[in-house]
């Protein structure tokens, strides 16, 4: 009998919690977002009421700005529950698609990433155009099936303490003598424009000369590097990896720098001839409620959002007339700003789309040691 | 008809009533335990392309064989260290009075009902570069160590998870040792440490065997502890067959890794039977003469 | 036998050493999820209940930890079933060698290595959709608790005494009042024993999980999991508490429960 007075009462709770927990699979009503052209940063209310959607970004500041920015005032007003997941894996954005159990609604990705997805062979859906309203953001880091995201840069960021006298550029990167100390870059199943291009600039390649990337040459340079890196594996751990001080010199994205800095790391940021970067929004085929997603994604895309989500994760915003009221340290880190715009360099997304699966491979093979 | 079909009949029922109850448990095995690993197995010469591609890749680059032979080296370090800390530990357990045995015990246990996941969470706590070592180390005038992210936090976390499976077999074969033995080799004149050597030691290498098997075997195939103590570059076997299937869906390739993992473990577990086995053999060709 | 002293002091130091070094990692995370910073800084500087707090508002965590005890039991129930049903049958079987293949086969999910099951559970689950699913859950689990259950009321039958049935059976009670007044008794201890083994391995997965987790169902130690790498902030060292209390609870409750059983069918 002591058995049963255990059992059922946490039997009663779990299976609340289950039954709970199930309500989001139930399948999406037809839904109805109003007539007229699409308007950005616009949603009919209350039109998604029953709509389950998930959004995937990398975790951390980014994501927790994405949610704060766009999910919570879209769930708000559409009705809609917005969950998230994360950090974004192409793999299982690919597992999804391909075994039509899509549980990813809207995606972030890196550009590059994103642009080999539009068409019969990617993974991405086509925007639907008379729900996504793409008038106000930047014309270049808009495809056929995503968004941009926000707009970044990636760069080498170092502790202020540990270097009095501050590294300039990519050779002081890679000068453990002049420099010595651990760098933090990533190291996951991703690969994309970072430590190969400061590679090869660090190895006296010109800007201009860049690409095509010579990728044997920038091993040459890394290998001899290998016993100062360490890796993170998302953008929050290089986040903590900078806060700790665990990193005297890190290969981040921008606003992981930025919240770093914010949260009191003592770090400064080396933009000469930092990557520009961009990442984008996109909706897996085989979603299972698209319009509700691309309504997500015309929301996201709005001045108010974009202004929003600049403030906490100083990004820069997609929207051309957002007006971010950006703290101190975020316009350091704000990669739109002339003066610092002027010293980065361009990343050539047409060489990685080219090359991502190559490299990405050979790239894996020589994490492992 | 006759009454020996009949009895033939009910023979054979009661062979296959039984196998009936064995049903619903194997149809699960199966479907869910068999089915998906022959399948990977059958993925690994399959795709992308039929034939042995993928275990030319696994065993042909250098960065697989550094995993392998990463892999191999912790799992032995690991159960080294098991064994060193591990045999005085059980020793120490069966010479006490009941009540010390019960806390031992008791400690040994503490680690198996914790989960994994707050084990490692708790060494990620411990061994962070401001992390509880390193405080206690910059408290002495030393340090900071590098332990997270690093092969030595991989090794400390991988033989704290697994010691429990040194000391348990290690303590009952102890415990079944006759200790008169050994007051008789000191009464024929032998010194403490040599009974303890020659006739302690060996009687206990059962429990060595199991235990160590138990160790590196588990460490061979562990992928939480290293994916969250360790850093990319110090990854293990699991960690690649997860980055193959869950970070590149490259099903071919994990396969062939899983597989060769699997034969390794299969291997070993064989060749431990066998000496188990023959070792049996011995004693009782031993024990016979005495009786 | 006599331990001469300054061996019988080193011995006692190392154990106090390797005592510390197992118990002290399972229990740290009880001091830090009552620290009041948002650091995990040991030894805390001062207390707050307010990771707890943190924990139950946070409508990720206490559905993860719904899940994680909806299907821990649901892998209890099953797997004692299932287990139960295989041990009797290992039982009655007549060819011995062919019952210990048998129990051999019941028993491999122990010795595979985890990772080669999730690869091939991964390909199954999203070949029949069943990525992120309640009983895709349920099912995984079972298979790796199975061979748990199996071997506790295997032991458990083997000490019960099987003329008890006998003696029943030709006293008159049929087979199957024989079964639920006589066998059943003797061996739920057993059974008891093997359903919280169950449930403590579904509680306890991650790797599997990891595989077939979805942002509609997650259990907290993949929660946990992935949290770990993005803010080790002291959430993680509640959540962790809480798992440990569970467990801990539990398994006193089933080693009482069970205890008591046996002291009553020896009466």
């Amino acid at each position: 009998m002591a058995k049963n007075l255990v059992k059922w009462p946490v039997l009663g709770v779990a299976l609340a919690w289950g039954l709970t927990s199930c309500q989001a699979s139930a399948s999406a009503p037809e839904i109805d977002l109003g007539s007229g052209p699409a308007k950005v940063g616009t949603i009919k209310a209350n039109s998604l009421k029953g709509v389950t959607l998930t959004l995937t970004s990398w975790g951390g500041v980014f994501q927790d700005g994405q949610v704060k920015a766009a999910s919570d005032p879209f769930a708000a007003e559409s009705g809609a529950t917005m969950l998230q997941d994360g950090p974004t894996e192409y793999s299982k954005v690919k597992a999804q698609v391909e075994g039509k159990n899509v549980t990813w609604d809207i995606v972030d990705t890196d550009v590059i990433w994103a642009s080999k997805q539009c068409g019969p062979d990617g993974l991405f859906m086509d925007l639907d155009m008379t729900i996504v309203d793409t008038s106000h953001a930047p014309a270049n880091l808009v495809g056929k099936c995503y968004i941009p995201a926000m707009q970044y840069g990636y760069v080498v960021v170092y502790n202020t303490t540990k270097y009095p006298t501050p590294p300039t550029g990519w050779v002081d990167f890679f000068d453990t003598t002049k420099f010595p100390g651990k760098r933090a870059i990533a190291g996951f199943e991703d690969i994309a424009p970072g430590v190969f291009e400061g590679a090869l600039l660090a190895d006296g390649v010109s800007p201009d000369k860049l690409y095509p990337l010579d990728v044997d040459r920038a091993y040459k340079k890394i290998n001899p590097l290998r016993s100062s890196l360490i890796y993170w594996k998302t953008g929050a751990e290089s986040e903590q990896m900078l806060e700790s001080g665990e990193a005297d010199m890190a290969l981040v994205w921008s606003g992981r720098a930025y919240a770093a800095a914010k949260n009191g790391a003592k770090i400064k940021p080396v933009w000469n001839q930092a990557l520009i970067i961009a990442d984008a929004l996109g909706v897996p085929k085989n979603a299972k409620n698209p319009k509700a997603a691309f309504a997500y994604l015309n929301y996201y895309l709005g001045a108010t959002q974009q202004a929003k989500l600049s403030e906490l994760t100083s990004y820069s915003p997609v929207h051309d007339e957002a007006k971010p009221q950006l703290d101190a340290v975020a316009k350091q880190y704000l990669t739109t700003d002339p003066q610092i715009r002027k010293q980065m360099i361009p990343s050539n997304s047409e060489w990685w789309s080219k090359n991502y699966d190559t490299e990405l491979v050979r790239w894996l093979d020589w994490l492992k040691g | 008809m006759s009454l020996a079909s009949e009895g033939a009949r009910r023979r054979t029922w009661s062979t296959v009533r039984p196998l009936l109850l064995l049903l619903p448990a194997y149809a699960l095995l199966i479907g869910v335990f068999a089915y998906p690993v022959l399948d990977s197995m059958w993925r690994s010469v399959t795709e992308p392309t039929a034939g042995w591609g993928n275990y030319a890749w696994a065993l042909g680059s250098s960065g697989n064989l550094a995993v392998i032979g990463r892999t191999f080296g912790n799992a032995l370090f690991a159960t080294m260290v098991c064994v060193v800390l591990g045999f005085p530990f059980a020793y120490l357990m069966v010479i006490s009075a009941p009540r010390t045995r019960a806390i031992l015990i008791a400690i040994t246990l503490v680690p198996f009902w914790t989960s994994l996941m707050i084990r490692t969470f708790a060494w990620i706590v411990i061994l962070q570069d401001r992390g509880i070592v390193n405080s206690l180390l910059a408290g002495i005038g030393l340090g900071p160590l590098e332990l997270l992210r690093t092969n030595t936090g991989v090794l400390i976390g991988l033989a704290h998870v697994l010691m429990p499976f040194m000391i348990l077999p290690l303590y009952a074969t102890m415990n079944s040792i006759d200790l008169r033995l050994i007051m008789a080799a000191r009464s024929l004149g032998a010194s403490p440490f040599s009974a303890f050597w020659r006739i302690f030691v060996p009687l206990s290498v059962p429990g060595l065997a199991a235990g160590s098997l138990l160790v590196f075997i588990q460490a061979l195939g562990f992928y939480i502890t290293p994916a969250l103590l360790g850093s990319p570059a110090d990854s293990m076997l699991a960690q690649s067959i997860y980055s193959q299937v869950n970070g590149l869906l490259a099903w071919g390739r994990g396969g062939a890794l899983g597989v060769i993992l699997l034969t390794v473990t299969l291997v070993l577990l064989g060749a431990v039977a066998l000496l188990i086995r023959i070792g049996h053999r011995r004693d009782v060709s031993v024990g016979i003469p005495g009786q | 036998m006599r331990t001469s002293l300054p061996t019988k002091i080193a011995l006692w130091a190392l154990a106090v050493v390797v005592s510390a070094w197992l118990v002290f990692p399972s229990i740290i995370v009880i001091p830090l999820s009552f620290t009041d910073k948002a650091s995990l800084v040991f030894p805390p500087s001062g207390w707050s209940p307010r990771w707890y707090e943190r924990f139950f508002s946070n409508p990720a965590w206490t559905m993860a930890l719904g899940n994680s005890l909806l299907i821990g039991l649901l892998v209890a129930v099953l797997a004692t079933i299932l287990g139960t049903l295989a041990a009797f049958s290992l039982r009655a079987l007549r060819n011995r060698s062919l019952a210990n293949a048998l129990k051999l086969g019941l028993l491999a999910p122990m010795i595979m290595p985890g990772i080669i099951i999730a690869i091939g559970l991964y390909a199954l689950f999203l070949k029949l959709g069943w990525v992120g699913t309640l009983h895709g859950f349920v099912f995984a689990h079972t298979v790796l608790a199975l061979p748990f259950t199996v071997i506790a009321i295997t032991v458990g039958l083997a000490g019960f005494d099987a003329q008890l049935e006998q003696a029943a059976l030709s006293l008159g009670a049929n087979p199957l009042s024989t079964f639920f007044w006589v066998t059943l008794p003797n061996v739920l201890p057993s059974m008891i024993s093997g359903a919280l083994f169950a449930f403590v391995t579904s509680f306890d997965e991650v790797l599997l999980s990891l595989f077939i987790k979805s942002p509609y169902l997650n259990t907290l130690p993949v929660l946990m999991y992935s949290s770990v790498t993005r803010n080790t902030d002291p959430t993680l060292a509640a959540a962790a508490t809480l798992i440990m209390v569970i467990t801990t609870v539990l398994v006193i409750t089933g080693l009482i429960l069970s205890g008591r059983k046996k002291h009553a069918s020896v009466l």
